[in-house]
């Protein structure tokens, strides 16, 4: 796989493909799109950059362990919850600190708050968990046939 | 109403602190421990509430049902939840005596503290679709733990589990989705409403087989409990005992709350299938178990046996009948988790679960002996125990309901699980250990012995409470069981009152 | 209650240290608490009774109620008086024992169970008692548990016993549900309800199954001479003074209740004949002492039962005499037997002789005992045979029946008492017993007054007969008996059968040896093996079980696979049928022919995914299958939902690619092997679950909620995109739920392959 057209393609797509993704999950909310969907495309970005450069190039780019940005994507939308009952509503009520209302009882400002918060845990949750599983198996071949390791 | 979301969250939020402590295994047992003392508060509280009050629901989201999901706790879902609280301590804390650290670092307390937040999300989920959720986490995390050790016996009893387990789940899904295409709602109580008013009774009686099908995998029926004893002697101790104490009874109790609150058990052909169910899981179980040689297949096939008799009170349909499944719920909970929990004393005792190859406890540890005879005559209905009141109340009310046969069985049972429990009692305890240079036993040094035994004490504390002071015990389950058969409150709860 | 306690507190000062005071603390508990209900005696003797009573579990009838009436303070008086005397007897016997804590333990436990079992009123509360007594006597027959032999006892008692417990408490519950009432107490006011109700029959057989494995009636006897595996004093107290007697007290305590009919009077005459006579037998076959006053006790119960068949007062009051007679003597004689094995070296009838003069004192107490047991005057065992063919005579329907049975087992019993009384002690001196001599004072005691007490109340029978059988019959008979009791009643025909008796016994002591061998070579061919059905059932059990594992956990995944999806067709086929094949969707739009030919890839990769041998086409045809369900999708507007199914196909097929570089190849097989079962199976289940969703389909969707989530999502949830919406708002929690799944579900994959290499390189 040590192709360097892929390599080369695999360093521009990748960046590209991040930003769309999160494109799709800012999006979301009001055309397809969000966490799920948006952390799948990351998460097919980064699969590539592994394909291309493998395991260990792209640990060292995400920096941070894949289950750790799942498991602190689950804790965002955790927090996103308690968001809604910290402010005296219900567990994952939706929280908008941008919005106020009109006198005419309609709402105006930034639809932003807890909901995009939530939507952006599950966003980290897909990427870490995919990657997470993905990483461990190349390692696991890797480890099972060290001459065919990169 | 804050209560309903805390016993979500605490589990929750155990989970992800634990993985965070993962690099330090002092605080992540800490982490651990205190999670699962902070469930057991919380479930506490919301036990009181319940009693005091009765069913109180809180929505998720600010929606209101049946728009959004709701979390609800009637008498049966509180008490659930605080033997949850209860069996959480006890493993939390004999994990710390019994895990390997490479399973704790690789995530033992997430895995766990995960089961437990599907578990609690099943008992006071009111959203048929929310409880599948949950039981997907409770599926997932437990093939996680059982999977953690890595041997490849481990691996194998995994793959049986979670593969079997599949096929209930799709059904599951299958079922939830017909019946939402049928009723255009998930909310249970809506359902309770809903669903008589079908007047398609294909609909009716598929959803009914589909999700009757995919509890009963869940709660081990006969004849679709092969999972069950595949793999639960694989993992370790405390992984075995917290399958043991809750994962066959959150689908008990999806039977008992689906078919009480969206359908009744009392249905044509539902009740004479759940009957026949329930006898053959008793018999079969209890004879599996009878074939057995090793401690914790004896107790993963009693495990089946026992459910048999908690279906039986579902099936036979009268209060009485009720009564008895949740008391035996209860009681059961509590004796068969410690069963497992002094299994694995016997085995870091002995060396060994294999009956032939371990002997000589009463000699070498008669308090060991003491602390097993509690819950394994118990678990056989011997008086004054816990066990014979849940025993007794499904028998009366078989006997009340003119099902000699199904009473006969369920008598018959019992002897037959005083002989596998006299079993383990003769091998183990009573008989001299094969190797004489081991007759001794190895000690348990203090930290360990701690771990072990402080919640072994602690069960069968409870094990005899229940069996002593019954009278609260059993009128909990009394109201319990009248909740369910007149939901108008549990659905108020949800609903509101309706004109 | 100050009364009940006493015994506990005593032994929870039994320290292991071997003081004296310790040792016999609960003995002198014991002792304290037998003078207790001793106080009571004068109330009793007053024909009236003593009820107390808190609740327990009230929505079931059970209260912590407790009665002592005549019949009560008799067994009180019995299991404290002689407990006393056996916890003096073992504190001696085991001193210096190891485990002599956990005797006294046990043993003050089981007095409490016992003394619980007949103190209790309410039925299930005496149940309760019941199973007690069954447990401690199972911990204390297997008390040398390095024995395999006892082991196996213990566990056989255990069994027998419990069966007969299980079949008790189903015949309590239905006296319960029948009487409306579960204290003992007000039992007889029921009484004819009982016995006119179709369940009489079924309630009958249920207690008395209770009761005859309990008192060790034929055929559930066995248990019983088996139990002499236990050490002589816990042999002496439960299974001759004592817990053997709660079959009997059940029948004595339910026979106002249930007693007086047909079928009571047979079962329990024949039963009880038949198992006096034939343990009578038994008993002169034996060679070890022991197992001889065993047997005599099995002919003891089965007497005692035949007399409370018999509903006549004279029937009952010598049944209760004999009762007391019976635990006079046969707790001396085993309390003896003990010590002979202690102090002579055996108890082995041909190893024992020429005892007289180095043991004279114990000799003394033998013959006592051996005299009442024989039924000599003035003893108290005179006055109880007297009483049983006087009882025997006024059982109306059958006399001569009843009598025959009890001249042929007593006549044995003469025997047998002077067996256990001449043989040991007359004669030259055997090898065994050359270093024979006389045991310590506690151990001689007990005994001594057991044995002393058949000879007091023998000659002032008032003290027992006024004071406790009066009343007690009374309480059976429910009216006021008032039997003189006298040594002397001149010359009638219980006396008369008296002197038969004796006869009898002197001539077959005599030719006990002829009769020994006869019986002997019976036994080699199998005459007597009741037991065989115990153990016919045991092995048969076993073997079931084997069997029913070996086909139901066969270990195979596939087969499991196959069973469960079976039982999931046959359960939507059911379903089906219920609801009498009404599937048809109301209006059905047209198929468009894009539609139908995704159907048809989506059809193909499934099955091209199930039949190929190529893992590489296994994962396209998968991936068709998605991508055709994700074109579905696209057609009914769900983009959302589309984009991730094509999404996470990429990713599956990405995954699965790497985890199949790793597995070895597939061996092409030869040609393409159908499981027509397994091809069936899954066939029906997916028909019926097609069928299931066209019948759905001819539902009209109730729109409430699809409607409120249109309707809402933008004015309120601030989203167009009303998926996205219920996935991160409206159904959050769902979400929420999911992502733990996903996280979970990477952790424990890492964990497992991690863990697998860590194996793999330990290993290598």
């Amino acid at each position: 796989m040590n192709s360097i057209i892929l390599t080369a393609a695999t360093r521009v797509i990748t960046p590209l493909m991040v930003a769309f993704s999160l494109f799709i999950l800012l999006r979301g909310h009001n055309e397809p799109g969000g966490g799920f969907i948006g952390g799948l495309v990351a998460t097919t970005a980064f699969a590539l950059y592994a394909k291309a450069l493998g395991v260990r190039a792209t640990r060292a780019a995400l920096r941070v362990e894949p289950a750790a940005i799942a498991v602190a994507g689950l804790g965002l939308a955790a927090l996103a919850g308690l968001w809604g009952l910290l402010a005296g509503g219900a567990f994952l009520e939706g929280m908008w600190p941008l919005l106020t209302t009109t006198p005419s009882g309609d709402k105006a400002g930034l639809p932003l708050g807890s909901v995009l918060l939530f939507d952006v845990g599950v966003y980290l949750v897909v990427v870490g968990s995919v990657l997470a599983i993905l990483f461990a198996l190349e390692e696991d071949v890797a480890a099972s046939s060290p001459e065919e390791a990169d | 109403m804050v209560l309903l979301t805390l016993a979500l969250v605490v589990p929750l939020a155990t989970a992800i602190l634990t993985f965070l402590a993962r690099r330090t295994p002092g605080l992540q047992r800490g982490l651990s421990v205190a999670g699962a003392a902070a469930l057991l508060a919380v479930s506490l509280v919301l036990g009181a509430e319940v009693v005091a009050g009765g069913p109180i629901a809180a929505t998720m989201g600010g929606w209101p049902a049946p728009f959004g999901i709701t979390l609800v706790a009637d008498l049966l879902s509180a008490a659930m939840v605080v033997i949850t609280g209860v069996i959480a301590l006890a493993v939390a804390v004999y994990g710390l005596g019994e895990i390997d650290p490479a399973e704790e670092r690789i995530g033992h307390h997430t895995l766990l503290h995960a089961l437990l937040l599907g578990v609690t999300g099943a008992f006071l989920t009111g959203d048929l679709f929310n409880l599948y959720v949950w039981f997907e986490v409770m599926l997932i995390a437990s093939f996680g733990l059982l999977a953690l050790g890595g041997r490849p016996d481990q691996l194998d009893g995994a793959i049986k589990y979670v593969a079997l387990n599949l096929v209930s789940t799709l059904a599951f899904l299958a079922g939830v989705g017909l019946l939402y295409g049928a009723t255009g709602t998930l909310n249970m109580a809506d359902l309770h409403g809903a669903v008589p008013d079908l007047d398609n009774a294909t609909v009716v009686f598929t959803t009914a087989a589909l999700l009757l099908f995919a509890f009963s995998v869940k709660s081990a029926l006969f004849p679709v409990f092969f999972w069950l004893p595949a793999s639960y002697h694989t993992p370790s101790v405390t992984t075995s005992a917290v399958f043991a104490a809750l994962l066959t009874k959150v689908g008990v109790y999806a039977l008992i709350r689906v078919f009480t609150l969206i359908y009744d058990a009392g249905m044509p052909l539902i009740q004479e299938l759940l009957l026949v169910a329930a006898g053959l899981t008793m018999l079969t179980g209890v004879l599996g178990a009878a074939a057995q040689n090793d401690i914790r297949r004896i107790l993963s096939f009693h495990i089946i046996s026992q459910i048999g008799y908690m279906v039986l009170g579902l099936a036979l349909y009268t209060p009485l009948a009720i009564v008895g499944a949740i008391f035996y719920i209860i009681h059961h909970i509590v004796v068969k988790a410690n069963l497992f929990l002094v299994g694995g004393v016997v085995k870091k005792l002995t060396g060994s679960e294999d009956l032939a190859r371990i002997g000589g406890l009463w000699a070498a540890a008669p308090w060991l002996g003491v602390l097993f005879l509690i819950p394994a005559l118990s678990l056989a209905g011997i008086p004054p125990l816990s066990g014979f009141w849940a025993k007794l109340v499904v028998i009366k009310a078989s006997l009340e309901a003119e099902h000699y046969v199904l009473a006969a069985t369920a008598l018959v049972v019992g002897l037959l699980t005083v002989y596998s429990m006299s079993k383990i009692w003769l091998e183990a305890f009573w008989k001299p250990h094969p190797e004489p240079a081991r007759a001794a036993g190895r000690g348990l040094d203090r930290g360990e012995s701690w771990a072990l035994l402080a919640p072994i004490v602690g069960l069968a504390a409870i094990t005899v409470l229940i069996g002593l002071v019954a009278a609260p015990f059993y009128a909990v389950s009394t109201t319990a069981a009248d909740q369910l058969l007149d939901p108008s409150a549990y659905v108020t709860a949800v609903l509101g009152a309706r004109p | 209650m100050a009364v009940v306690t006493a015994p506990v507190a005593a032994a929870a000062d039994a320290a292991p240290t071997g003081r004296p005071l310790a040792r016999y603390g609960p003995a002198l508990g014991s002792a304290t608490a037998c003078a207790g209900f001793a106080a009571l005696i004068p109330t009793i003797a007053d024909y009236s009774s003593i009820r107390v009573a808190w609740p327990w579990i009230s929505g079931l009838g059970v209260e912590l109620s407790f009665l002592i009436d005549g019949l009560a303070l008799i067994f009180a008086l019995l299991i404290t008086g002689i407990g006393a005397l056996v916890l003096a007897y073992s504190a001696s016997y085991f001193k210096g024992h190891h485990k002599l804590v956990r005797l006294l333990v046990l043993l003050v436990l089981f007095e409490l169970s016992m003394l619980g079992l007949v103190l209790a009123d309410n039925l299930i509360l005496m149940f309760v008692f019941w199973e007690l007594t069954t447990v401690t006597s199972f911990l204390l027959v297997g008390f040398d548990h390095e024995k395999a032999d006892a082991r196996n006892k213990a566990l056989q008692a255990l069994l027998v016993t419990a069966a007969g417990g299980l079949a008790l408490l189903a015949g309590i519950l239905l006296i319960g549900a029948v009487a409306g009432t579960l204290e003992a107490s007000a039992l007889p006011a029921a009484a004819a309800a009982l016995k006119a109700d179709p369940l009489y029959p079924a309630i009958l057989v249920l207690v008395l199954l209770g009761a005859f494995t309990k008192s060790a009636q034929f055929p559930f006897h066995f248990w019983l001479p088996n139990a002499m595996a236990a050490p002589t004093p816990v042999s002496a107290y439960l299974h001759s003074a004592t817990m053997v007697k709660a079959g009997v007290y059940l029948l004595a305590r339910l026979t106002p209740a249930l007693g007086g009919t047909g079928p009571w009077l047979w079962t329990l005459t024949i039963v009880g004949g038949v198992t006096a006579v034939l343990a009578s037998i038994w008993a002169l076959r034996q060679t070890d002492l022991k197992l001889t006053l065993a047997y005599t006790t099995v002919m003891a119960l089965g007497t005692l039962t035949m007399f409370l068949g018999g509903a006549s007062a004279i029937a009952l009051a010598a049944a209760v005499t004999f009762l007391i007679v019976h635990a006079f003597y046969k707790a001396a004689l085993f309390l003896a037997v003990g010590i002979l094995d202690k102090k002579a070296g055996s108890r082995e009838i041909d190893q024992l002789g020429g005892l007289a003069r180095p043991m004279w004192r114990t000799w003394v107490v033998v013959a006592l005992a051996a005299l009442s047991m024989a039924g000599f005057p003035p003893f108290l065992g005179f006055i109880g045979k007297e009483l049983k063919y006087e009882g025997a005579l006024a059982v109306a329907s059958e006399p001569l029946l009843v009598v025959t049975f009890a001249v042929a087992a007593n006549a044995m019993m003469v025997a047998v008492a002077g067996l256990v009384a001449i043989k040991p002690f007359l004669g030259p001196r055997t090898a065994t017993a050359a270093k024979a001599g006389e045991p310590p004072f506690a151990m001689w005691l007990g005994p001594a007054v057991l044995a002393t007490g058949g000879l007091v109340f023998g000659i002032a029978p008032e003290l027992v007969g006024a004071a406790l059988v009066n009343p007690t019959a009374s309480v059976m008979i429910g009216d006021r008996v008032a039997k003189d009791f006298k040594l002397w009643h001149g010359v009638n025909i219980p006396l008369m059968l008296s002197i038969l008796t004796f006869v009898l016994g002197v001539v077959i002591y005599l030719a006990l040896g002829r009769i020994r061998r006869g019986l002997a070579a019976g036994e080699a061919h199998g005459l007597w093996a009741a037991e065989s059905g115990y153990d016919g059932v045991l092995a048969g059990t076993k073997a079931l079980a084997a069997w029913q594992t070996r086909v139901i956990q066969t270990g195979r995944q596939t087969q499991y696979f196959l069973w469960t999806t079976t039982v999931l067709a046959a359960l939507l086929w059911a379903g089906l049928a219920m609801g009498g094949f009404a599937v048809m969707p109301r209006g059905v739009e047209a198929i468009s022919l894009i539609e139908l030919t995704m159907l048809a890839l989506a059809a193909f990769g499934a099955v091209a995914t199930v039949v190929t041998r190529s893992r590489l086409l296994a994962i396209l045809a998968l991936g068709l299958l998605g991508s055709a369900v994700a074109a579905i999708f696209v057609f009914y507007g769900a983009i959302d939902v589309a984009m991730t199914q094509l999404l996470v196909e990429t990713l599956i097929v990405v995954i699965v690619a790497v985890a199949l570089l790793r597995l070895p190849r597939l061996t092409p097989a030869p040609g393409l092997e159908v499981r027509w079962g397994h091809l069936g199976v899954a066939l029906a289940t997916g028909v019926a679950t097609a069928l299931a969703l066209t019948a759905v389909l001819g539902t009209e969707l109730d729109r409430r909620i699809t409607d409120f989530f249109e309707q809402a999502s933008a004015t309120e949830a601030f989203g167009r995109n009303i998926v996205n919406v219920i996935l991160v708002d409206f159904r959050a929690l769902d979400t929420l739920g999911e992502i733990a799944v996903v996280v979970v579900a990477a952790l424990g994959a890492v964990a497992l392959l991690t863990r697998r290499r860590e194996h793999r390189e330990a290993s290598r």
